[in-house]
């Protein structure tokens, strides 16, 4: 078993990653709110704490007795029956405190030191069951301001505390509020963040469909103006558009191909069929048959060579890769090679081949190609050039290098001296069967692969071909010449 | 009759061209491209075209067109490598008469080809019945009166053409174009003497009719009713289907 992690839609990566963002900012919301919440609710309440502790402390009176000390008066008081407080003197003495104190710590002797805060100290106390939030404050009680001498200053400690029960609520009650809009705006977007991903992305699906219409048969892509605009589409739909241009283009050049190998194929088995069926209409002499045989065996090394060279385009096209080391032929050793194979046919036609050969060091003219390529290169294009040279005339071979460039290239020439091209073929020359001037081709035996197999082998070398004609009948001598230039190995 | 081929692989121009002439004895030229094809057909000469589809220059359909737009209605027969219903159809709206696939039977583009000529001469049957005579085109034998008449194959030629035209005056010239190629004119001397061999051996079939071809002089030839008992009624137009030949 192998377990493969789906890949999620872009929608719903999009979905995922804005409640993400969302739930974050919410409990980020439910965070500072309760923050906020507590510190007004809380100061709101100090003050109210520090208003009652103050009554407490108003409450304390002289107590008329002779050590002139202070009272507690707790008739007049008007505080929160819930609230405690304790009340205490200077010397530590218990003043008073709530009916409810029981349980509270002795205030007194825990905070040893006095209050810095101006607020006096708060501090919480759990008692009751309930939550106190207490507060000392001290303050002093002058006994007989009137007497000499200014009176008596008494001070006064007085802890006050309130429940914090309800306060708690508020801030509890505000946070859920908080967290429950926020939760609720959560389900509300996510759905609605669905939907408008789904119609915003719209465009892409429309494209989408448009190119899954595109066949074999129908290269029809017309994308809607929208998605040509859209800067996220725009790319997308160009990109679609020139690979099915390419494609097209390419799927025709096919079609072609496949049209004129199969005319060529037709017609030459056509060819075959009826000359033999010639040969047979009537009864004939041996002779007759003889002649008829050597024909039937012309027409089928045409075939053949026909065939050979469909099937030597085919390869050249396709492109090999050879993985474990670049090839890399000697241009001049290939050359050398050809001219000697084909010195026959050019001493049978009373044609000179003359190659001159600039540079006597070999190893800088490694071309990175196959040397089988590179051998039937050279090979068609001398071929080529023999056989549209006069007798009596010299077909030109010239080797330069140009070791500036990156990669450095090499340039072949090859030229002969006969009556051109026409300037309108000149574009054609290299297409496959091409059959515009037909004395290139029918009637110098060749199949018209020839050029077609030169380009392909030079595009698949990565190199260029170029061929120039001057068809000037005053100046008949110019010829052809063929331009070749190939990367040098490295 | 005289047949162009316009077809740009040598071999098989040359293989037709001797097929053609060795068997129906045709007179054949051939073109090898398009523009050589179309100079060639400006001739009226022709009985039929054979015409490949691909051809350098100008191709099969562009010169077929041409041909159709100068209102020449001589009979084509296209010769294709391509594959599809919709390629024939378009060659037979284009004014084609006939197709053959390549690589083709040379025994039927020879049948075919004698068919197309004979339709386009107005006649449905290869035994042609007329003025008394029954020609066979595919056996290429002549009968009158039921009598065997015995043509070299030059005279039958003349005979074919001639019966394809009853009634109407044939020139030297015309003759000589469908019966020969290019070089005819080497021909115009021996021709005066074929029609009068033909005509020897067609009247001694039947000695007491009229001549069967009467020779205009200084403007042709023309094959007459030698018949004056059925000459309205037997004289069929070629227009008309010949009636069934007895076997």
């Amino acid at each position: 078993m192998k377990f493969q992690i789906q890949p999620r839609s872009i929608a719903f990566r999009l979905i995922v990653a804005v409640l993400a963002i969302e739930l974050l900012s919410s409990v980020l919301v439910v965070v500072l709110s309760y923050g906020y919440e507590r510190h007004i609710h809380f100061h709101a309440f100090d003050v109210m704490l520090h208003g009652r502790a103050d009554s407490i402390l108003g409450a304390v009176q002289d107590a008329n007795d002779p050590g002139d000390n202070v009272m507690l008066d707790q008739a007049d008081l008007h505080v929160p029956p819930e609230d405690i407080y304790q009340v205490w003197d200077e010397n530590g003495r218990l003043l008073g405190r709530s009916g409810n104190w029981k349980d509270a710590p002795d205030w007194k002797t825990d905070g040893g030191a006095p209050p810095s805060h101006p607020w006096g100290d708060y501090s919480v106390v759990s008692t009751n069951g309930h939550h106190y939030r207490m507060l000392r404050i001290q303050g002093s009680r002058t006994i007989d301001p009137g007497e000499k001498g200014g009176g008596k200053v008494r001070k006064v400690t007085v802890v006050y505390g309130s429940q914090t029960g309800h306060v708690w609520h508020i801030i509890h009650s505000a946070v859920e509020f908080y967290a429950g809009g926020s939760l609720a705006l959560l389900l509300i977007t996510g759905p609605l963040i669905a939907w408008l991903l789904h119609r915003g992305l719209l465009p892409l699906r429309q494209l989408a469909a448009l190119a899954s219409q595109v066949s074999v048969d129908s290269w029809q892509f017309a994308p809607p103006a929208s998605a040509r605009t859209t800067p996220e589409l725009a790319p997308l739909t160009h990109a679609i558009e020139s690979v099915l241009q390419r494609l097209e283009r390419s799927f025709i050049q096919q079609k072609t191909f496949v049209s004129d190998a199969a005319h060529e194929l037709k017609t030459a088995v056509a060819v075959q069929k009826s000359s033999l069926q010639l040969l047979n209409m009537k009864r004939r002499t041996p002779q007759e048959y003889q002649a008829g045989l050597e024909r039937c065996l012309a027409d089928s090394l045409r075939l053949e060579s026909l065939v050979a060279d469909m099937l030597t385009l085919a390869r050249a096209e396709t492109a090999s890769s050879h993985p474990e080391k670049p090839p890399t032929a000697d241009l001049n050793d290939c050359i050398y090679h050809v001219i000697t194979q084909l010195e026959t046919i050019a001493a049978l036609r009373n044609v000179n081949i003359a190659f001159s050969d600039p540079i006597p060091d070999k190893a800088i003219l490694n071309l990175a190609m196959p040397a089988d390529d590179c051998r039937l290169l050279v090979s068609n294009l001398l071929l080529n050039a023999l056989q549209h040279s006069p007798p009596g005339s010299t077909v030109e071979i010239r080797v330069t290098r140009e070791p500036g460039l990156n990669p450095p290239l090499a340039d072949l020439a090859i030229q002969d001296h006969g009556d051109g091209i026409p300037a309108e073929a000149l574009p054609h020359v290299f297409d496959r069967f091409y059959r515009g001037d037909p004395s290139r081709t029918r009637n110098t035996g060749g199949t018209g692969l020839g050029l077609a197999i030169c380009k392909a082998i030079v595009q698949q070398a990565q190199g260029g071909i170029q061929i120039a004609s001057q068809p000037d009948p005053a100046q008949p001598a110019q010829g052809t010449t063929v331009t070749v230039r190939l990367p040098l190995a490295p | 009759m005289r047949v162009l081929i316009v077809e740009d692989e040598p071999r098989l121009a040359e293989n037709l061209a001797t097929a053609l002439r060795d068997g129906p004895g045709f007179a054949v030229d051939w073109a090898e491209d398009g523009l050589a094809g179309d100079e060639f057909a400006a001739n009226p000469c022709y009985d039929l075209i054979i015409l490949d589809l691909m051809l350098p220059r100008l191709d099969g359909l562009g010169l077929l067109k041409r041909l159709r737009a100068r209102r020449d209605a001589t009979p084509v027969l296209i010769l294709t490598a391509k594959d599809g219903a919709d390629s024939i159809i378009q060659l037979l709206n284009a004014g084609a008469d006939d197709y053959l696939a390549k690589p083709f039977d040379l025994g039927e583009l020879i049948a075919r080809a004698k068919a197309l000529i004979r339709r386009g001469k107005g006649a449905a049957h290869p035994t042609l019945n007329t003025l008394g005579m029954e020609v066979n085109t595919l056996e290429q034998t002549v009968r009158r009166n039921g009598t065997f008449v015995d043509l070299s194959p030059t005279e039958y030629r003349i005979l074919e053409y001639l019966i394809h035209r009853p009634r109407v005056i044939v020139s030297k010239r015309e003759l000589l174009e469908h019966l020969y190629d290019y070089n005819w004119e080497h021909h115009s001397n021996v021709i005066e003497v074929h029609v009068s061999n033909l005509r020897k051996k067609l009247d001694a079939a039947l000695p007491e009719a009229d001549p069967i071809i009467e020779t205009m002089r200084g403007r042709g030839y023309r094959l007459a009713p030698s018949f004056p008992a059925n000459a309205e009624p037997d004289t069929e137009a070629p227009d008309d289907p010949p009636t069934e030949s007895p076997r």
